[in-house]
């Protein structure tokens, strides 16, 4: 008895400890070779970190695939905070500016050569990964761009031009958008696009010059008349008539994209894949044309180091090769996600490249184009809660008999509330 | 009966030297505690720690990632002026009504109806009314979220045979709470009527025979004999359903897939726990989160403390 009694008490004292002590790194081996990397699911990250492997065959990649890009964030956030952490994390540019207020969780790459490279991308990509004091947190993986993904079927049953240039000129704004989706469903009877709050408020918001934070870093969505303008439009959508009323990506979107509920939907480069796996069936129906507005983006992520990292120069090295201009135009060739790399816009392999499922739509031309001509503007701390409650206005008057005429009072009160 | 006395009171010639007497008296002591103490510590770990630590995070403006600054009961002013608290806490009142009264007055009937003593196959309905309750409330969430779907749900399809146009449950306020409450309804009525099952058949045969014997009808029986015999446990089913109902969590969670934290867009059915889980952990801000949870806290308290009270005055009337 006596002897075991100790025991139990260090077992105790051992379970204790475990489960109080903060994990102080993440996987890999010993060999500093090897990282852990957290991405999103669903993006096929696993494509690149193969060709990766195939290049390193000493190196070992654990990759997880966490889930959507909110939860990796999510649980990001609790690793940071006294967990294990990866060498190495994908964050959607949505969630960035939380992390970049924080930079102290952050490997400064700056210390590992960042310099070196960060002349390669997009420069207002870039600029959003850098913290106040210079600190660089992450290099941009791809970028949205912007276009309308469309029905040519259904098109040409509502008597409306297919081809897309023809299409595209259709809506040169987004109020002759919302005429043509009159017309369609005078034509059909059916929705014209899946929902106003995405497809028309989140993409018009997005091709300002100027968004919820001014250029010096003041919140200004409540008086920025390019917003409320964006608001306008998303709100007229909401009440023609025109929308399936599908807030985008719940299970019945997805069914109504298979089932054809809606003929248009803004489609980023990153959405054609969605498409593509959520509706197998429809391939060859799509078409893509140019957003209306001409420019503008919607997603885009970034790789990024977390401070207690065990192989940070594994991770680095990840990085550096793959996120190379060569290594982003490997990756669209793979999966189709656009790089954040201009000096690739030109190369043959991107600027010529077409897509069977969307009826040979110039893919790589049509979405460089709407990043050409894109006014950047500053994206702060929070722009997602904002932008949340924007579309949950419009969405309020699209499907929940919300008063289309209080909605902006509404959602400005309701982000002050959130935003404190 | 010597032998014991002589046991009891040792004489001190006898006695082992005083070194190993403590020693060994000590492990002997303490042993029954090493027993026990695994259950205590993860309590202390996983229980106990985290409910204080609640308290304290309350007070501070609590960036998991950033800096926690004091600010003392600043979390509680705001929780008080912030309308989405007091949404979502009528929220769950609304959806706690829906879903209990319902509830009880099934399981009272089905209780009533599974006690007769001529039911035939009486076992195997007592079993089947478990069935829901055994069911993994995410697969129930996600089976009748389904069911109630605007476009391709079978309730909906079902009303358009009749001429009704199709119902939105989960964008109104009314549906999406008469959803969440058909959800909570359907997992809990089998466990609540086995409860009061469980009760019904401590009440003496003889009772409903004499008095049916003198001439009552089922309704009188049941009125006059099921309900008053029933009391302590229908006063004990609504406390605990009204504990769960201001816990309801996963239904919501699930059935708004496009908005889950906020369960809607204008947050229709967001109820306590899921703001205080928004605030937590789809904000980050610790502090807020921790604040509703020790609101939270009080209610259940509070309606704890009338139980017990309640409780008390049935036994009082007895």
């Amino acid at each position: 008895m006596t002897l075991r009694l100790p025991a139990l008490l260090v077992t105790a004292a051992l379970v204790l400890a475990a489960a109080c002590t903060p994990g102080t790194g993440g996987g890999g081996g010993g060999d500093g070779k090897s990282f852990e990397f957290w991405s999103f699911a669903a993006i096929n990250q696993k494509v690149s970190v193969d060709a990766y492997r195939a290049k390193h065959a000493d190196v070992e990649v654990k990759l997880t695939e966490v889930g959507t890009s909110t939860e990796t964030a999510q649980a990001l956030t609790t690793a940071l905070a006294g967990g294990k952490v990866p060498d190495l994390v994908l964050i959607q540019g949505d969630n960035l500016p939380k992390f970049v207020q924080q930079p102290q969780n952050f490997v400064d790459l700056r210390t590992l050569g960042a310099d070196d490279i960060k002349g390669d991308y997009l420069d207002w990509v870039m600029k959003q990964s850098v913290a106040k004091d210079g600190e660089v947190l992450g290099i941009p993986t791809d970028v949205g761009g912007m276009a309308i993904a469309y029905r040519t079927d259904l098109f040409a049953a509502a008597q409306l031009p297919t081809d897309p240039a023809a299409a595209g000129a259709l809506w040169p704004t987004w109020d002759a958008f919302i005429e043509t989706g009159k017309r369609y469903k005078q034509a059909t009877g059916k929705a014209f696009t899946d929902n106003a709050a995405t497809s028309v408020f989140y993409q018009a918001v997005n091709q300002v010059s100027e968004k919820y934070y001014s250029e010096g870093r003041e919140l200004v969505y409540d008086r920025n008349p390019q917003v409320r303008a964006a608001f306008d439009v998303g709100i007229k959508a909401a009440t023609a008539g025109i929308t399936a009323g599908q807030t985008s990506f719940e299970s019945a979107w997805s069914a109504g994209l298979a089932q054809g509920q809606y003929a248009a939907v803004a489609a980023p480069s990153w959405m054609l894949n969605t498409i593509r796996s959520t509706a197998p069936d429809t391939k060859g129906k799509w078409a893509i044309a140019k957003i209306p507005g001409g420019a503008g983006n919607w997603g885009g992520s970034y790789l990024a180091i977390p401070k207690r990292a065990k192989n940070p120069q594994a991770a680095w090295n990840y990085i550096k090769e793959m996120q190379s201009p060569q290594g982003q135009l490997d990756h669209f060739g793979r999966v189709g996600a656009l790089p954040s790399t201009p000096s690739v816009y030109q190369d043959e392999k991107l600027a010529s490249s077409k897509d069977p499922f969307f009826t040979d739509a110039p893919t790589g031309k049509i979405y460089t184009d709407s990043l050409l001509g894109l006014k950047p503007f500053y994206i702060g701390p929070d722009s997602a809660t904002i932008g949340q409650e924007f579309l949950n206005a419009i969405t309020n008057v699209e499907q929940s008999g919300g008063n289309p005429a209080t909605a902006w009072d509404d959602a400005v009160r309701n982000i002050k509330t959130a935003i404190g | 009966m010597s032998g014991v006395t002589l046991t009891l009171v040792p004489a001190p010639s006898t006695a082992p030297p005083p070194v190993t007497r403590t020693a060994r008296g000590l492990g002997e002591r303490l042993a029954p505690y090493a027993y026990i103490a695994p259950f205590f510590v993860l309590f202390a770990v996983f229980g106990l720690f985290p409910f204080a630590f609640t308290f304290y995070v309350a007070l501070f403006d609590w960036n998991p990632i950033g800096d926690q600054v004091f600010i003392g009961v600043d979390n509680f002013t705001r929780m008080f002026g912030d309308p989405r608290f007091w949404n979502a806490a009528g929220n769950t009142v609304s959806i706690w009504f829906l879903s209990t009264v319902p509830q009880l007055l099934l399981a009272l009937l089905l209780a009533h109806v599974l006690n007769h003593a001529r039911l035939r196959f009486a076992l195997f309905f007592r079993m089947s009314v478990l069935v829901p309750y055994v069911t993994s409330v995410a697969a129930t969430a996600i089976v009748f979220a389904q069911l109630f779907d605007r476009d391709y749900g079978l309730l909906n399809w079902v009303l358009g045979l009749v001429g009704v146009e199709p119902v939105d449950f989960v964008q109104s306020t009314v549906g999406s709470h008469v959803l969440i409450a058909t959800m909570v309804v359907w997992r809990w009525f089998g466990y609540t009527t086995l409860l009061y099952l469980a009760s019904l058949q401590a009440v003496p045969r003889a009772v409903y025979e004499a008095a049916a014997i003198d001439g009552a009808g089922s309704w009188q029986r049941f009125r006059h004999i099921t309900i008053p015999s029933l009391r302590p446990v229908i006063i004990f089913t609504v406390v605990t359903s009204t504990i769960g109902g201001l816990q309801i969590f996963t239904e919501p969670l699930l059935i708004a897939t496009g908005a889950p934290l906020t369960c809607g867009a204008v947050r229709q059915c967001q109820t306590l726990t899921l703001f205080l889980y928004e605030q937590g952990f789809g904000e980050f801000e610790f502090g807020y989160g921790a604040a509703v949870g020790v609101a939270l806290f009080v209610v259940v308290v509070v309606i704890a403390a009338v139980n017990y009270l309640l409780a008390g005055r049935i036994r009082a009337d007895r």
